[in-house]
Formats: C-alpha cells, sequence, structure tokens
C-alpha cells in the first residue's frame, strides 16, 4: 500500500535507520487520534483497529468504545512520519484520523 | 476468509442501487473523510494526501460496482471472497459517510445511530437513502462476520 510521505524524508532515511536525538528534536513525538462518527459501525472500527495496529480483540475493543463513548481515543504515539502513515491508512479506511503533537512524551 | 455468496431480492435492492450509484460518482471526485483531516499546512503534501485517498477509494469503489454486474442482474447474486472483501466494506463505509453528508442530512446524527426513523412518514427519496444506508451496514456485518479474523 503506498502511503504519503515527506518526499525529502523518504528520499534521505531510510525507515530502517535508528532514530536519532536530531530526529526527535525536529519532528517530536505525535499522537494519531480516532474521532467518533454516527456512521461507522462498532464491528468495523474493532476490525480496523485489528487490521491496522495488530491489535487483539480486547484492545481493539477498548479503543472503539473509548471512541464511542468518549468521542476519541489515542492509538497510537511515536514519530511523526510514522504517525502520518497509520492516519493515512485509517483515513484509508474511512475513520476521522487526526495527528496531535505529544507533549506529554 | 472463503468464498460466499449472497442472494439479494431484485425489486428491492435495483431501487437502492440507483441511490449507491449516485453517491459513488460523486466519491470519484473527492474523499468521503472531512477535508480538515488531513493533517498537514503544508499545502502539496495536503495535495498528495488528498489525491492517494482519492486513488485508493476510486479503487475500492470499482471493486465494490463490481458486484453488481451479469450475475447479479440476472440472478440476483453477489459474491465475495478474499480479493473483494476488504474494499467492498470500506466503499459501504464511504458511501454511508457521503449519505449522512447529503441525502439523510435532514435525518439527524441521532436517528441514524439509533436507526429510529418512522419510514412511512419521510419522503420517498429520504426513505430510499436510508434504506440503502441500512442495506450497505447489513453488507458490512454480513462480510465482518465472514473475515477469518481482524488480525492483519
Amino acid at each position: 500500500m503506498k502511503l504519503v510521505s515527506r518526499t525529502h524524508r523518504a528520499q534521505t532515511q531510510p525507515t530502517e535507520q535508528p532514530v536519532s536525538a536530531t530526529e526527535l528534536r525536529l519532528d517530536g513525538l505525535w499522537r494519531v487520534v480516532v474521532l467518533n462518527d454516527p456512521v461507522n459501525l462498532m464491528s468495523y472500527v474493532v476490525l480496523v483497529f485489528r487490521r491496522v495496529f495488530g491489535f487483539d480483540e480486547a484492545t481493539a475493543r477498548r479503543h472503539m468504545l473509548e471512541v464511542h463513548e468518549r468521542g476519541r481515543s489515542v492509538v497510537w504515539s511515536g514519530l511523526r512520519e510514522k504517525a502520518e502513515a497509520y492516519a493515512f491508512t485509517l483515513q484509508q479506511w474511512h475513520l476521522t484520523a487526526v495527528l496531535e503533537p505529544n507533549e506529554a512524551l | 476468509m472463503k468464498p460466499f455468496e449472497v442472494r439479494l431480492v431484485l425489486p428491492v435492492v435495483v431501487p437502492l442501487l440507483e441511490v449507491i450509484k449516485g453517491q459513488v460518482r460523486e466519491l470519484q471526485s473527492s474523499p468521503a473523510i472531512p477535508g480538515d483531516s488531513v493533517p498537514s499546512s503544508d499545502s502539496d503534501l495536503s495535495e498528495a494526501w488528498r489525491s492517494e485517498l482519492l486513488t485508493s477509494q476510486r479503487g475500492d469503489l470499482e471493486l465494490f460496482m463490481a458486484l453488481f454486474g451479469d450475475e447479479f442482474i440476472n440472478e440476483g447474486v453477489i459474491a465475495f471472497d478474499a480479493a473483494n472483501a476488504e474494499a467492498v466494506i470500506r466503499s459501504c463505509s464511504a458511501v454511508r459517510l457521503r449519505l449522512r453528508e447529503r441525502p439523510l442530512k435532514g435525518l439527524g446524527d441521532e436517528a441514524l445511530e439509533s436507526g429510529d426513523v418512522h419510514l412511512d412518514t419521510v419522503p420517498e427519496d429520504l426513505r430510499k437513502a436510508f434504506m440503502c444506508y441500512l442495506f450497505l451496514a447489513t453488507l458490512q456485518e454480513l462480510i465482518i462476520s465472514r473475515l477469518d479474523d481482524g488480525a492483519p
């Protein structure tokens, strides 16, 4: 699956390369947040979480219920580029996924 | 997943298909999710993001609409397998999101979520759009129940 990435960084930094302190300082850490919508079925959201993140059933259900009851759930946090890739994949599944800076880390 | 077929009642589903086709036409030119979900102020990245989402969505919709070919028209049968199942459930989601945004906007999210709509009191076009909304949810549930498991 082709993912959107920042072209310049993708060309100069293989994804396998260790994360440097410089990179962390430049990009910071980001949260992938899924927002509630009144359309997508609970069973569908659970399936998407399992497919995209490899969550087990219980973890996927916990995040789905958090989205449903609290309106949002943080499903992943880490470097910006990978967070973008996850948000993009979630949007391909038509979930409303947004990125937020993870200021707590 | 094991391939499976579903036989639909043609006189019920064909009128719904016209509504679905209308939404699918619209989804050829705009992603189903809201435009402000693109997480970047960089206009080049935003455009690339939107464009790739749209390409992916179009590919899914092509597989979805292929369900309603000759076998469906002649016998009312649609067939699912590992090659189309995920694309179909994503497409159902896309069309349902678009139905909510456009023809079903007047019903309100509470009614959509609860399904508590008095069909005999709403206009014909709204009734048909809501029946599509339910039909697509049923297709999704059916496929999800047949998928081996949710793991990647």
